[in-house]
Order: C-alpha cells, then structure tokens, then sequence
C-alpha cells in the first residue's frame, strides 16, 4: 500500500492551547486514516480492542460472581479457615487481587500485540 | 491517645509534602510544566502518583471502618475500587491518552466538536470533584478530633491551606513527586503498624480466635442488589473519576498508559491488603469502637490500643501521619485537576488563572464540609462513584468506543444521569441512614444504564449531528503512535 503524508492541523482548544499529546508532528495525520482501506484497518482494529476488553472484564466478573456463589452453594465453606483465617474472608479480602493483576497484564499484553498487528497491516514500519 | 503525637505528625507530613512542592516549583517553569509535567513523567513514579491520589480518605480510613461495621459485605469495597482501575485499563487509558487532551471536557468537545457539551462535561467534572473533597475533609475534621483533641473545624482549615499552598506554587510536576512520595508513606503508615500489632497479639494468648465472625453491630447482612449495585458504583464510577484521569496525560504514550495502569494494580492490591486486616483485626479486639464511637477512627487508635506505651505512640504518630497523606493528596489531586478545568473554561488557561481557579476548587468544599455531618467515610465516597458512573462514564466509554454518538445524546445522558443520582443522593440524606430503601441508598444499579439508554437513544435519534471530525478522532484514539515508542 503506497502511504502519502498528509499534514493537517491539530486540533485546537478554543483558549489556544494546543491537544498536542506529545507525539511527533509527523504522526498527526496519515493518508491511511483517510482510505478505504486504511479505515478497514482502522475498524478492525478497534473491533479487536473492543472484543478483547470485554472479554476480560465477562471474565473477570463472572469469577468475581463465583466467589460468592461458591460460598453459598458449596456446604461447608463459608465455615471452614486457612491458617486460622475464616475462607470468605481470604477469598474476598486477598484471593481476588490476583484475579485482577492477572486480568490486568493478560489484556495489556494482547492489546500491545493487536497494535503490532495493525502495525504491520497498515505498513508502518 | 497523646496529643502531641497527632500534631507532630501532621506538620511532619505537611512539612515533606511542602518541601517536595517547592523542590519540584525549581524544575517547573513553563505553563506546559505546571499543567502536566511536560508529560515526561516515567510509569513507576507516574503509578505511584497515581496510586498516591486515589488512596483517599475512604480508603486509608474509611474500609477499615466499614469492614469493623458490617464484615464481609465491606470487604467488596477494595475490591470494587481496585478492580474499577481494571475497567479503567481494558476500556479508557490508552484512547484517551491518544486523544491528547488534557481534561475531561477537552475530551469531550473534542470528540463531539461542540461547546455546549464542554460546557455541560465541565459542569459536572466540577461537581463530581467537590463532592470528591468534601468526604476528605470530615476525614480530616474526624482525625484532628480523635488524635489531638482540638476542635473538628482544624483538621479541614490545615489540609485546604496545606493543598492550597503546593498547589499554587507549584502545579502538577511537584504534584506528581508530591503524590508519589504519598503512596509510599500511606503503605508505610498503614503496613508497619499491622507488623507490630501481629507481634503483640502472637505474643499473647488470643483470646478471640474465631473472632472476624463476630458481628459487632446488629447490621442485616447486605442482599444481592445492594452488592451488583455498589459494584456497578465502583467499576464504572473510577473511569471518570476526574483526578485519575488527569495523571493519564503525563504518560508519553498510549502503551505507556496501559503499563502505568498495569503498575497501580499492584500497588493498590497490595495497600488493601493492610487495610482489610486492620477491620478484621478492630472486630476482634476494638468491637467497641462499632458501638460507640466512630468506627471510621478505627485505623487512629488500633495501634495504640494493642500496642501500648512509646511504640504505641510511635506507631500512632505513624497512622496519623499516614490519613494526613491520604487527605492531602486526594485533596490536591482534586484540586489541580479542577483547576485544569476551571481556568481553562473561566480564565484562559493561565498561570495566574490556574492559581486562582486553585483556591476556588478548594475553598468552596471546605464549606460545604464546614456545613455538612460526616457520614461513613466509604459509603459517601461510594456514592460519589455512582454519581461519576451515572454522569461521566457512559459519556467516556460511548466517546471512545462508539462511533454513533452525538453532542445531544452526550448532554441528554449526563443530564439524565446527573439528575437522577443526584435526586437519589439528596432524597437519601433527607429520609436518613436508617430510613432509606436501598434502591435510593445504592442508586447505581439503575441510573448508570439509564444515562447509558438516554445517552444512546438521544444520539440515535440525532444521527445527522455525528460531527465531521468523528473518523479522523477515532483513528487517533484507537492507533498507536509513531514513532515506535514501545517495545511490541
């Protein structure tokens, strides 16, 4: 795919302070973004971040929803105690922050690997 | 408790946030450096900020005292309000990093293309932040009382001026170091003491073993609705927490974002633990304190009470330390982040505006806090989480991931979430603790989808005024920037 450059304004607030984020300015605009193809990319770039986002939060939440269930159903657990601590208590208070970093990284590791993707798709070396 | 040991501590935690303020006033000198320290700040000290900022008031006080209140049903709270950080990180950090804006209503606007909605997303940023800063200082009107014995009013007077003072001189690059060295003491201030009373207490016989089982109070265990709908408050409510969102523009880009996330789920996951131990440990030993008492207190005196003498006072001055951090760094995180908005909308973005716009941030919740009771600490701060879910999020998440919205569907949703929370919230403190249904007590269940339906309905309903700008934004929210910044 040829790219051509297109320099175009960055968007302004009205105070003039400028939404520069920093980057370089021959990131602004590219032709990419404005063909078809381009935006094909573009969407099915999004489509991917937006699945992979979800994923992880169902997955997260319905983990979270089987704490209590499984507390509740499962007879006996509520009472029984790790290291002298009641179970409900280790699971809530301690056993769902790893479900969370894991979660975390999981999603940050597959995001960084769809941009790579895109990357690749749109040719930007 | 000693007096002394409550004053000391605060004017030490003062004294360092004051000297880091200045410290960091030599190194920011343009108005780019005061708003947001030339996005050069790195993920772990940028996560500590982060981390420094968040753990307000509700946490460092206020889930200890909720777990001695009502047991396992509290113990959601750390959990929603670390994993709230988790929906931040799947849904929000690296677009709106991308966007380049710096505050919520730049975002907005520049999304939408439309004044009226700025105007409308300041509104409620600004509402959101004082209603943020007003549980911050009963916290601190709570912990001057029980520590040093003066009168109540102190405690929010000292953090205002404090705030005020690192904040006017020295913007948001010595807020950063200023927040960051706050998360490290606020671990230090809950995590020592908690070493030392497990000592005491493995030292002596314990005469309550079984005893987190024990219920203090006679609180009817909470139903599935008012867990979901806490939950909802604080998965959704964190992404539009103002404060948060403002720390994402020092990152120097969008996987950046996503790391430094990454890092403040560590750091938060590890700062509840403590907390969580500190309620378990109060219901065993200080269930006292439920009855009678402030339970939000429990995280001041425990230390003091299971380990008595100069080590007590030692570890006492340590906690008080500690709440002051949390105090003072929600606080001046708020405010910095409002006076973003404030002085860009009001005062042209200034130097001089943002000072002023400063003290106003400040000033106008030390009085409502002046006026207003503290209630529990986690439940207000809770409640402020709903009225973000409900107003800002569905506004953020359709902007960033929905390419159908409009400027109307945007106002109309803020609106009707604004609206409907709100009467929730003020009907709640009409009828009272005790009298109010808990579908009005825990209104996120119901107004955030209800924000979200209006949000989409009204913008399907206005298609033609999808803005121009819409493919050209939602490119550069969701691609990654050039040049490669990042490692794959």
């Amino acid at each position: 795919m040829t790219r051509v450059r297109v320099t175009a304004p960055r968007s302004v607030t009205p105070n003039g302070t400028a939404l520069n984020g920093g980057r370089s300015a021959a990131a602004s605009l590219d032709a990419e973004e404005e063909t078809d193809a381009g935006q094909l990319f573009v969407r099915s770039l999004i489509r991917s971040q937006l699945r992979l986002g979800l994923v992880v939060a169902l997955g997260f939440l319905l983990i979270m929803l089987a704490f209590p269930l499984m507390l509740g159903l499962v007879p006996g657990l509520a009472d029984s105690t790790i290291a002298g601590l009641p179970f409900d208590w280790v699971l809530l208070g301690a056993g769902i922050y790893p479900v969370i970093g894991l979660s975390a990284w999981l999603y940050v590791r597959t995001a960084a690997r769809n941009e790579a993707r895109y990357r690749d798709l749109a040719g930007d070396k | 408790m000693n007096p002394v040991v409550g004053v000391a501590a605060f004017a030490a935690v003062s004294l360092a946030t004051a000297v880091i303020g200045f410290y960091g006033l030599r190194i920011s000198r343009t108005t780019g450096d005061f708003y947001v320290a030339s996005r050069t700040v790195k993920p772990w000290w940028n996560a500590s900020a982060i981390g420094g900022e968040y753990l307000s008031a509700a946490s460092f006080l206020g889930v200890a005292g909720l777990i001695l209140l009502s047991g396992t049903d509290a113990l959601w709270y750390p959990v929603g309000y670390t994993a709230g950080y988790l929906m931040l990180l799947l849904f929000v950090a690296a677009p709106l990093r991308r966007s380049g804006a710096y505050t919520i209503p730049d975002f907005t606007e520049a999304r939408l293309d439309s004044r009226a909605v700025r105007r409308v997303t300041s509104l409620v940023v600004v509402l959101v932040g004082w209603l943020y800063i007003v549980p911050q200082l009963h916290g601190a009107a709570l912990a001057i009382r029980i520590t040093t014995g003066l009168p109540a009013w102190v405690g929010p007077v000292a953090v205002v001026a404090v705030v005020c003072i690192t904040v006017v001189a020295g913007g948001m690059r010595s807020i950063t170091f200023v927040q960051a060295f706050q998360y490290w003491l606020k671990l230090t201030a809950v995590a020592v003491p908690i070493v030392f009373m497990l000592l005491v207490l493995g030292g002596n016989s314990s005469p309550a073993e079984a005893a987190p089982a024990v219920n203090p109070t006679a609180l009817a265990p909470s139903g599935p609705y008012q867990v979901i709908s806490l939950l909802v408050a604080l998965l959704f409510g964190t992404l539009g927490l103002p404060h948060v969102l403002v720390r994402f523009y020092t990152n120097p880009d969008g996987q950046s974002a996503r790391r430094t996330t990454l890092i403040v789920l560590g750091l938060l996951s590890v700062f509840y633990l403590f907390p969580t131990a500190y309620g378990m440990i109060g219901r065993a030993y200080a269930p006292d304190l439920a009855q009678s008492g402030p339970a939000d207190a429990l995280v001041l005196l425990l230390p003091g009470r299971l380990v008595g003498g100069a080590a007590g006072d030692l570890l006492s001055a340590l906690v008080v330390a500690g709440a002051f951090g949390a105090f003072l760094s929600t606080t001046s995180g708020l405010v910095v982040s409002l006076a973003g908005v404030i002085s860009q909308d009001v005062f042209g973005g200034s130097v001089r505006g943002f000072r002023l716009a400063a003290l106003i941030s400040a000033l106008v919740p030390l009085g409502i806090a002046s006026m207003t009771e503290s209630l529990a600490l986690a439940g207000s701060v809770g409640l402020v989480f709903a009225f973000t879910a409900s107003t800002i999020c569905p506004v953020l998440l359709l902007g960033i991931w929905w390419r159908g919205l409009t400027d109307a569907g945007a106002i109309a949703g803020m609106v009707t979430g604004g609206v409907l929370c709100g009467s929730a919230m003020v009907a709640g403190s009409v009828l009272g603790a005790t009298q109010t249904p808990s579908w009005l007590a825990q209104p996120a269940a119901w107004t955030v989808p209800a924000a979200f339906a209006v949000t989409i309905l009204v913008s399907r309903a206005t298609r033609g005024r999808v803005p121009r700008t819409m493919t050209r934004l939602m490119t550069r929210l969701h691609t990654p920037e050039r040049p490669l910044a990042t490692e794959r």
